[in-house]
Order: C-alpha cells, then structure tokens, then sequence
C-alpha cells in the first residue's frame, strides 16, 4: 500500500494539471486508455500514436462539430487495478469516449465506470467476457475467436470446397476454443469432419497422430494451436507424405513457423488478420504512411489500427449525426454498416461486437514470403 | 496394414531414443545404486552444445559427412566432460551418505543445468539447423521412412550393440560389472572404482549426447526444458527393462516407443500417458525387477 501512494498521489496530479489546462468549453474531449507503460508499452504507446494522428489530422481540418478536439491519456498499465483508476479519471475529465485498452482484463475493469457514466468505449479486448454484460457503451474493434471459426468455415466450405477435413488443436483453452467454435461453424455448413484430435504441445512427436490421419486420407489438416507445434506438424506431415492442405490458425503465424518447418512451410496456409504492411485498402496505406512520417516508426501491430478503426467510427457518426451527445453517438454506431475502416469494413452488432473479420489466408511461398489467397 | 508398419517405424525412432538415454540411467544406477536425476537435463544441454559447436565451427552454412561426424564428437565429448564433473562435484562427495542425499543432489544439479541452459541460450525455443542430414525421403510400400529416422535408428543399434560387447567382452567392460556387484570386493581385487564410475559418466554422457543430437536434428525445435520429458521417459523405460540392466534399458526404451506410438494411433493422444504408466505398474507388479531385471539383492 505504501507503495500504492506516490503513485495515486501522482496520477492525482496528473489529473489537476489536465482539468486545470483544459477549462475551455468548446473542445471535444477523446479519452485514451493503454498500457503505455510495462510490458505492453509498446502497444499502448502506439494506440495512443494513432489516436493522436487521427485527432491532428481531423483538427488540421478544423476539428468536429466546430470544435477541437483534445486527447486525454491514462496510462492503466496493463493492469486491473490501474484501469479502475484511469476509468474515474477519464470520466471526470469528461470523455466522451474512451479508446482501449489493450488487453481484455484492462479493459474490462473500466467497462462498468464507462458504462455508468455514459462514455463510449472502444478495445480490441478478444475476450468473450467483454461483450457479456451488452453495455450500450461498449463497442469491441476486433474480431472474437467465433469470428476466426466463422471465416475458416466459409473458406473451407465455399472457397475450398474440402471434402474430407481434420481438426487438430492442443489442450490450452484458446486453442480448444478455436477449434470448438471451428467445428461448430463447419457443422453449420454441412461440411464433413472426419476426424477431430488433439496434441499434447510441445510434445515434438507428432508422427503417430499424423499416421493415423494418413489413414483417413484428409484434403486439409487444420490445426488451432500454436506455431511451435504447428511447425513441427507442418514438417512431419511433409515428411510422412500426407498430400492434404495445412491451414494453420493465427497463432501460427510467426516467424518461428517458418524456421520450424523449414522448407516444408511451402504451401502452408495461415488465417489471421493481416499485418498492418499488407492491408490491401488505401486509407490503411496512407495511414501507416502519415504514421511512418510522424513517429518514425511503424505501429507496434494490427491491433492499434483496431483502435484507431474504433474512434475513426465515433468520429465520422459524430459527423454524421452532428451531435456529441453519447446515446446518439451509440444508436449511430450501431446502425453503421460497413464503414470504411483501415482494417476492413466496420459494423456493430446491438451487443457492441464487430461483425465480419478482416481475416485473410496467406499461403507460404518457397522464399517464405506471405501470397494472399482468399479473403 | 501400411499404416501399422508405419506406426512401428515412428514408435521404433523415438524408442530408440528413449533407450539411448535410459541406458545413461542404468548404467549410473547399476554401479552406484543412484537415480542420476540430471540426465534428462544433460540430454537437452547437448542439443543446445550441438548447436553452438555447428554455427561456431561451420557457420550454419556447409554440411557434409565430415561436418556432421565433428559436431557428433565434439558434443559427445563436452557433454561426457560435463557429466564426469556433475559426479565429481555432486555425486562423489555424497557416495557415503544415505541414498536419499545422492537423489535429492541429483534433482538439484538437473535444476542447475536446466536453468543454465535457460540463462546461456534464453527461453525461447531455438532451431536447429536444417541441412545436417540429407532430406532424403524413402518410401516402401506405402511406408514413408526419411534418412534421419535410418540414422537414428542405425547409429543407435551400432552403439548398443557396441555397448553390450565392450561390457561383455572387454577387460574394463569386466571391471564395470565386478563394481555394479560389489564395490568393495572389487576394490580389494585391484579396481579403481572412481576410474570406473567415471568411465561409466563419460559413456552415460556421450550416449545422451547423441541422444540429444538426434532430437535436434529430427524434431529442429528445442527449448532449454525438453530434458525433463525425455527424461521420465527414458526413466521409465530403464525401471520398465530392469534398471540396472543394459539390454533391458535398450528393450525398455524400444518397447515404450512402440507402445506410445501405438496407443496414440489407435486410442488416442490423450490416453497415452495414462496407459504408459499403467503398463509400468502392471509390469512392476508382475516382475517388480522388470522385464529384464535379475532378482538383487536389497541394498536400500
């Protein structure tokens, strides 16, 4: 607790010199919270990068509403307890909404403060939790696990037509998650699993479990865990002759992968949302160039143009329905419909999730650079 | 039909494996009566040495025959140097005290070498490299068998056989055995029994070594505390053959391979552990010595 103090007591201070440099009425405050600080500095300091080029380049414009607009950042550290603190500081300083955080336990310790008090909040949290309590307030910027399931469905089934499919995943509960909600997405459609397995990770011997697959002749092996084993299966597959497709989930896409499977990751397909570098839309272009001028530096990952895309929509919908009142603000959030963000198109569904996915298939090319299949 | 072949061709590679490191196990507990704890832990020590002695001497970038037999030895020999250290400075001083001691400075010293792996070559997982060995694939009938599964599998029977015979055949091989059955009725006939325990070290040590080697190069990914599963493993398959007996270690390390191999195919991933160790109960309990074991006499 004694060491709780100095650190309350500065947060405090903060908080005076802000309340104190910001009286003018005709401002429109954005709040940012991230962990700008610890060991995720580096993703919440490019959240807060990108808000703020978003707000420079919307106030070099003459700001909204005819008002400037005016960045305030809390940094929660990536902690529960921290969160709770920026959530009362961001709501006295009179936010009308929040970007972040960066992870789902952060976040989620804000939500309830933000939601009494009528401030929209926007994070790329994944968590199923954050969407649980369907606060009006609340608009998730990514895309949950059933989303991944939902796009790899499509693509199977539509894309690829795979008749006979295999499900392998490891015994961590985002990895049995993922291949759950992938079976039960699959299902839906109709599409024939033949076998669905785990692997014990980091176990390194995969060749019984593939042997036995080889059996069932598969067109694709899918597998939801992570590259350290998927590179090894990828390998061992190769090596045991097993012609079928390997699509791995976004875990495996690490540069790791590749080494682990050497030249056996030829071919492999990989689902994720994309980096920042190939998104193939113009706005994300000319983003990540005006960013790359600004910081000198690209953004930490796709995860803070997650959040950029989350106040990019509060802001057009402020445009757009010339208010800055927040329940309108929510009714025009939701009632959005595709709108073009740097990370695909933007739509809310009436429980704050993001509808659709910018999920994308790479394949590995021999020089193990990423080929865009399928979207 | 293929396909159980095939299951016997993965379950006889990592079986060979296993018995490579189960019998480090039991030649330590043969001669001295000690769970050597730390040999799991050397195993995973070798695979990072191998790796460093391949970028240090070759840069990564040439392989041939004669690159491939000097990381083999070099590692071999580093390795079998660290293990007759590990007995001098935690084993040799406790030969007198109770059993216990030995076993708790075992578990202790594998600590110490796991997490000075973890502190030389980082957390993370390392790869190795690629090009060691030819990636030449071999397929009979429907079974697929690549140049490193043929390397593991010959290298290893040639050392075992080589084992049994420098055991049976040879003046120290003699030695060895006159020590696991009595060290003090062999002091007295004229053996240097530290010399011999060392010995046994360094051929313990180097069999892990290789051990170790062979997991690099057929699995490429390592990380500083894999010692701990090839470890119980080989443990397991040393009790299961009879500990203290070399062709039961070879046999115990075959046979856990192939059942592994066969449950995993056939049941399934998540039963193989239980099953394992269902198997070494049963087969304790019918031949509490193993399969192999001979009836010795209690020393605890």
């Amino acid at each position: 607790m004694k060491k709780m103090l100095p650190k309350i007591a500065a947060s405090l201070a903060v908080c005076s010199i802000l309340a104190g440099a910001s009286v003018a009425a005709d401002v429109i405050k954005i709040g940012v919270q991230a962990p700008i600080t610890g060991s995720y500095a580096s993703e919440g300091q490019s959240i807060d990068n990108g808000v703020k080029l978003i707000v420079e380049q919307y106030n070099a414009k003459g700001g909204i509403l005819g008002k400037k607009i005016e960045v305030v950042t809390c940094d929660d550290q990536g902690a529960a307890q921290q969160a709770a603190i920026c959530a009362k500081k961001l709501v006295n300083e009179g936010v009308k909404a929040v970007i972040g955080s960066y992870t789902s336990g952060a976040t989620e310790a804000a939500q309830t403060t933000y939601h009494r008090a009528g401030v929209l909040q926007t994070s790329d949290g994944t968590s199923d939790s954050l969407i649980a309590h369907k606060y009006w307030t609340f608009f998730r910027n990514s895309f949950p696990n059933s989303a991944e399931a939902e796009y790899t469905a499509k693509y199977f089934v539509d894309g690829k037509q795979y008749k006979k499919i295999v499900i392998l995943s490891d015994y961590s509960s985002y990895s049995t998650d993922l291949a759950d909600a992938t079976v039960k997405a699959l299902k839906a459609k109709n599409a024939n699993i033949i076998y669905e397995g785990k692997i014990k990770s980091g176990s390194q011997n995969f060749t019984a479990t593939l042997t036995k697959i080889k059996s069932m002749d598969p067109d694709v092996i899918y597998f939801s865990g992570y590259y350290t084993d998927g590179g090894l299966l990828r390998a061992q597959q190769i090596q045991l002759g097993i012609k079928a497709d390997f699509v791995g989930g976004d875990s495996n896409d690490n540069p790791d992968y590749m080494k682990l499977a050497g030249d056996s990751a030829k071919g492999t397909l990989l689902i994720n949302v994309p980096t920042p570098d190939i998104l193939p839309y113009d706005i994300a272009k000319t983003f990540l160039v005006d960013y790359k001028a600004k910081f000198n530096m690209a953004p930490a990952s796709i995860w803070s143009l997650m959040n950029v895309d989350g106040l990019r929509a509060i802001l057009h919908v402020m445009e757009q329905s010339k208010s800055d009142d927040t329940k309108v603000i929510a009714e025009g959030l939701h009632a959005l419909k595709d709108f073009p963000g740097i990370t695909g198109p933007v739509t809310f569904r009436e429980d704050g999730e993001r509808i659709g996915g910018g999920y994308m298939t790479y394949e590995v090319q021999a020089d193990k650079s990423y080929k865009i299949v399928y979207q | 039909m293929d396909i159980f072949l095939q299951q016997m061709v993965n379950g006889l590679t990592i079986g060979s494996l296993y018995a490579l490191v189960a019998l480090g196990y039991t030649m330590v507990y043969g001669v001295m009566r000690l769970i050597n704890f730390a040999h799991g832990d050397l195993v995973a020590f070798s695979a990072f040495i191998g790796l460093s002695v391949y970028a240090q001497i070759f840069g990564e970038s040439i392989t041939s025959l004669v690159a491939v037999i000097t990381v083999f030895v070099f590692t071999a020999a580093i390795v079998a140097f660290v293990g007759v250290l590990l007995e001098r400075l935690a084993y040799r001083p406790l030969r007198t005290a109770p059993r216990l001691s030995a076993v708790v400075s075992a578990l202790g010293a594998g600590l110490v070498i796991q997490n000075s792996v973890m502190l030389i070559w980082g957390p993370n997982m390392k790869i190795f490299p690629s090009n060691l060995f030819p990636s030449t694939i071999w397929e009979i009938g429907g079974i697929v068998i690549t140049f490193t599964q043929v390397m593991i599998l010959g290298v290893s029977s040639v050392l075992m056989v080589g084992l049994y015979f420098f055991i049976h055949q040879t003046k120290i091989g003699t030695a060895i055995r006159a020590v696991a059955i009595d060290q003090d009725a062999a002091k007295l006939m004229g053996i240097n029994v530290n010399r011999i325990i060392m010995i046994i070290f360094i051929i313990g040590s180097a069999l892990g070594a290789v051990a170790g080697l062979f997991i690099g190069t057929y699995y490429r990914g390592i990380t500083f505390d894999m010692g701990w599963m090839y470890g119980l493993n080989a443990f397991v398959a040393a009790i299961m053959g009879g500990i203290g007996n070399i062709p039961g270690a070879m046999l115990g390390g075959l046979l856990l391979g192939l059942f592994n191999a066969m449950i995993t195919g056939y049941i399934s991933t998540q039963w193989a552990e239980t099953f394992t160790f269902v198997l070494l109960i049963g087969i304790l309990v019918l031949r509490p010595t193993g399969i192999l074991g001979e009836t010795v006499a209690e020393k605890v």
